[in-house]
């Protein structure tokens, strides 16, 4: 399994100049990775065609044994007719309930889990939501800015839970939170402000683990790479 | 809801007539072309069990041509949503259709059906199918994305769950929008009323109007007004309720 994109290039439509030019990587393997980078750079546009949201782009796309792809991001909301706990075992198979329940406990929803959505923190709305997509039989999952308004330690135990409850999965990670990505993703796809030649740089990050011990050596040269690639 | 609406038309009915009244003593026309007020008073007397009678007669054909055209605005505009050639069609057709002044084609529906209870119910249906049609159509074309994201991308979207999705966002206009086809469908009826049929309260203003009788009409439209301003309280209760019930909120 293996995702590669070649020489991609993109324009908004009746934009002039191209958002981005020659975009190639690949990730060959499954685990945390990430794109990183100021706002509007083109990241979200980026896993939009990845996911094939976005078609008007050029450049070659290869998802070898990658069969389903899916982009979720923050904004989205459940429907708000009946609880989210409700809603959420409707759209996850039967056998996904064990593992909804494990991540409900994880993601610290078991005390709000049949409020409506629009009951919820914001957080808590990207939590709920997140795992829906989690459950859903995928081989990429690309989080844009999924855990938004969640407070750090909580978003490090999701992301360790993620890593751990998923190993066979591709997960594309979008964020601002540069110690987030350095310290848990394997790979960096740092998005390069301005004219910067090439527009993107492959970095490798420190892809911790539960239980894995993380020196400050380490990651200060990562988060050393992906500020000097910015 | 229903005492705010009720109250509210008093207040506008009772400063219409006390504008009459500025105008029937400042210019002392006479009781012939504006009755007094005690004249209004014994005209209601006489005349306010029939009047009544004709007035539900009425809301009662209103009523049914309104469920009709909301009961078609909905099939037709959930089928119109699809960005398909038949979508579009209906589209473009409810558009240009809607333009037209369906009041216009009343004497058709007269001369080929006669004017009894189905033309009638055929003129109150169309002029507030229309405007229903139009807000169903252009509620029910605009996806709301961050909800139907999710059911798209992984391949369980069905047109029920679109609809279902689509409506309850935007629940407070559609029953906003179904309030208001009252009363279209209500002027739609008292307009068939006064062109050929033989009952309702429409039918009871042309007969005061050859009368040449204000006070008659005023009393019809007191009757009118009472009326439709409980039809639209217990229509956005209704709605209010279905709200509750369904957002929980």
């Amino acid at each position: 399994m293996s995702l590669v994109c070649d020489n991609i290039v993109f324009t908004y439509p009746g934009a002039t100049y191209p958002l981005f030019t020659d975009v190639s990587f690949q990730l060959t393997a499954p685990g945390f990775h990430s794109f990183f980078g100021p706002s509007g750079v083109g990241k979200t546009s980026l896993a939009k065609i990845i996911t094939g949201d976005i078609d008007s782009h050029s450049g070659r796309i290869s998802t070898e044994g990658l069969k389903t792809l899916l982009y979720s991001h923050n904004k989205e909301r459940l429907p708000g007719w009946s609880g989210a706990g409700r809603h959420l075992k409707r759209v996850i198979q039967p056998s996904m309930h064990a593992a909804l329940v494990e991540l409900v406990e994880i993601f610290g929803l078991s005390d709000c889990i049949d409020s409506r959505f629009d009951q919820l923190s914001m957080g808590q709305q990207n939590r709920v939501n997140l795992i829906r997509y989690l459950l859903q039989d995928c081989d990429l999952l690309i989080m844009d800015e999924s855990l938004a308004n969640v407070d750090e330690p909580t978003r490090e135990k999701i992301i360790l839970a993620i890593k751990a409850m998923f190993p066979q999965r591709f997960f594309i990670y979008i964020s601002h939170n540069v110690i987030e990505v350095a310290k848990f993703c394997e790979s960096i796809l740092v998005f390069r402000s301005g004219t910067k030649e090439p527009q993107t740089v492959m970095i490798n990050g420190c892809n911790i683990r539960s239980r894995e011990e993380l020196s400050s050596a380490a990651l200060d040269a990562t988060l050393l790479e992906i500020m000097n690639a910015a | 809801m229903l005492p705010r609406r009720v109250f509210q038309f008093f207040i506008i009915y009772f400063m219409f007539i006390g504008g009459l009244m500025v105008l029937k003593y400042s210019l002392e026309l006479s009781d012939y072309v504006i009755p007094a007020p005690s004249g209004m008073f014994h005209i209601f007397l006489a005349e306010y069990r029939r009047y009544s009678l004709a007035t539900i007669n009425t809301m009662t054909v209103a009523v049914i041509g309104q469920i009709l055209s909301v009961i078609m605005a909905f099939a037709i505009g959930i089928t119109g949503r699809q960005s398909t050639w038949l979508g579009s069609f209906i589209k473009v057709a409810a558009y240009n259709i809607q333009a037209y002044p369906i009041v216009a084609l009343a004497p058709i529906l007269f001369i080929l059906l006669g004017d009894g209870f189905l033309t009638r119910l055929l003129i109150a249906a169309m002029i507030c199918y229309f405007p229903v049609l139009l807000s169903v159509l252009g509620i029910m074309s605009k996806p709301i994305d961050d909800i139907e994201h999710f059911y798209r991308a992984t391949g369980r979207m069905r047109w029920q769950l679109e609809v279902k999705i689509r409506t309850f966002e935007n629940l407070s206009q559609l029953t906003t929008v179904i309030a208001g086809s009252a009363t279209l469908a209500m002027a739609g009826t008292i307009v068939g009323e006064f062109i050929a049929a033989n009952a309702g309260i429409g039918y009871s203003i042309r007969i005061a109007l050859y009368q040449s009788d204000l006070g008659k009409i005023l009393i019809a439209l007191f009757m009118i007004g009472i009326t439709i301003a409980i039809y639209q309280a217990l229509l956005e209760l209704l709605g209010a309720v279905i709200k509750r019930a369904w957002t929980g909120r």
